[in-house]
């Protein structure tokens, strides 16, 4: 019986500790954040941003994966009219989340300059930018990640919008300033 | 006096008749705005398949609009009315049951034809729910977010709102610019369409021609005026959304310059007898001018309202 016993002991043991094991993903989540396009015309220049996005950050085996999305909607420009003629043209009541994917080794995580290649869905489309350079900064055990996506119009169909005939520039840069919890 | 009010009578009827053209080719922009059905048809092995005819009905009035697809097994169909279509295709034996697609701008709808006995589901892109499951099973989901269904649902019916809404207040963006130039034209003309002098002693009156011109532009302009009012008053709403920025202070001034372009006219008529009678403008009508100035005024505010903040910058290269 003894060592049944033990047998069975070690395999309640083992089932309880290859969870743990299993757990030892680290997970960030994110705290608080700062998504603004520029869009830029002739008479204009506008930045719109939203504080809504939610984000989570799964490192495993090495590895880590990240999602940031928002709501098309929650980019706010200063002027009602503006954000709806803006949900109108990224087809954002279709496509209402913009979302961010990326994937790089959990080694890169604690360099100063992290470049990671992106996945970004809007507008019914999804493009990818490869080498974006981000600025970490560590506070305690947030992590700041700021940068810039170079998104463009034309790599989500978007016809640009033009105020007096005049179209806005086909650069909407998207400034990211976010900060990450390590949990 | 008879010949002034029949040239008055003649020219107000021409520029009525202008008015009325105008609005109704700005209208039949505004409200027949239609849109380009594309997309590819392909067998379930995801080869192209030439010369299948797609067609894309109607629900709402059962109106039909096909096309052939092309070697490449693209298709294009042009000119469909904004609204729900049911769109299938056939090619021989296959065939791709009918899907529903919602036209609220340019749309691709690809098609899957199947032989009929095992057909399979058609694979339209237009989402039910935006929700791309991560191909790394470790890597987070939109679900793992948080975000409410309401947030993540797909709104067509919002979007073709959104699609109405946007290209009427284009034509009310156009129409108010052009609206601009005889408006402008009119505060200029006033001074030299107002008779000299007081009541009482000699009034030295203003040429026919001067009055004329300047009943006519003011008549342009009250007519062009609520052509482009029009287009914003009627625009489709989008519930809860509370308003702020310049947009405010743009609907704001129209509780200026929407009355004062109703009064100003009725002004200009009285003057306008007053003057025909061989009297100065007196009494109420006298304000003509003075209400015609702070519409201009409030309407030019309006423009920078909507506009603002502004940066001149031409000499950048688009």
């Amino acid at each position: 019986m003894k060592p049944i016993l033990l047998l069975g002991l070690a395999l309640v043991a083992a089932s309880i500790a290859a969870p743990a094991f299993a757990q030892a993903d680290t997970q960030y989540v994110l705290q608080q954040s700062s998504l603004s396009y520029h869009m830029s015309h002739p008479m204009h220049e506008v930045d719109g941003t939203s504080h809504a996005a939610r984000g989570k950050g799964i490192c495993h085996a090495g590895q880590c994966d990240f999602l940031i999305a928002t709501p098309v909607k929650s980019f706010d420009s200063g002027d009602t009219n503006r954000d709806l003629h803006m949900l109108e043209a990224t087809r954002g009541a279709q496509f209402p989340m913009v979302q961010v994917r990326t994937h790089f080794a959990e080694s890169d995580i604690n360099t100063p300059t992290l470049y990671a290649d992106l996945e970004v869905q809007f507008a019914g489309q999804t493009a990818h930018y490869t080498h974006v350079s981000f600025q970490r900064t560590q506070q305690g055990n947030a992590v700041r990640i700021t940068g810039t996506i170079p998104a463009l119009c034309s790599d989500f169909k978007i016809d640009r919008p033009s105020f007096l005939t005049v179209p806005i520039k086909n650069e909407i840069p998207v400034r990211v300033d976010m900060t990450w919890l390590k949990q | 006096m008879l010949t002034q009010k029949r040239k008055f009578a003649v020219t107000m009827r021409v520029l009525l008749l202008c008015s009325l053209l105008a609005t109704l080719v700005f209208a039949q922009k505004g409200f027949a705005e239609t849109y380009t059905l594309s997309g590819k048809v392909s067998d379930s092995a995801g080869h192209a398949v030439p010369s299948a005819t797609v067609t894309a009905k109607s629900v709402a009035n059962g109106k039909t609009l096909t096309a052939e697809t092309g070697s490449d097994g693209t298709y294009s169909i042009h000119d469909l009315a904004g609204g729900d279509y049911e769109v299938s295709a056939v090619a021989g034996e296959l065939q791709a049951p009918p899907i529903k697609v919602t036209l609220a701008a340019a749309q691709t709808t690809d098609l899957v034809v199947t032989p009929a006995a095992n057909r399979v589901e058609s694979l339209p892109n237009a989402p039910q729910q935006q929700q791309t499951p991560p191909a790394n099973p470790n890597a987070p989901s939109l679900s793992d977010l948080g975000f409410t269904p309401q947030q993540t649902q797909a709104n067509a019916q919002l979007q073709a709102t959104l699609a109405k809404r946007t290209e009427m207040l284009k034509i009310h963006q156009r129409l108010g610019l052009i609206t601009t130039i005889p408006m402008a034209a009119a505060v200029f003309t006033g001074p030299l369409a107002k008779a000299k002098g007081k009541n009482g002693q000699i009034i030295k009156e203003p040429t026919d021609a001067n009055l004329d011109f300047h009943a006519a532009l003011g008549g342009l302009t009250t007519a062009l005026y609520f052509t482009t009012a029009s287009y914003a008053i009627f625009a489709p709403r989008i519930p809860n959304n509370p308003k702020h920025g310049g947009i405010k202070w743009h609907e704001a001034l129209a509780w200026v310059h929407g009355p004062g372009m109703v009064l100003t006219p009725v002004l200009g008529y009285m003057a306008y007898k007053q003057e025909n009678s061989g009297e100065k403008a007196h009494g109420i009508a006298a304000q003509h001018g003075t209400v015609a100035y702070i519409t201009a005024g409030a309407y030019g505010a309006a423009i920078v309202a909507v506009s603002w903040p502004i940066h001149i910058k031409f000499w950048e290269k688009q």
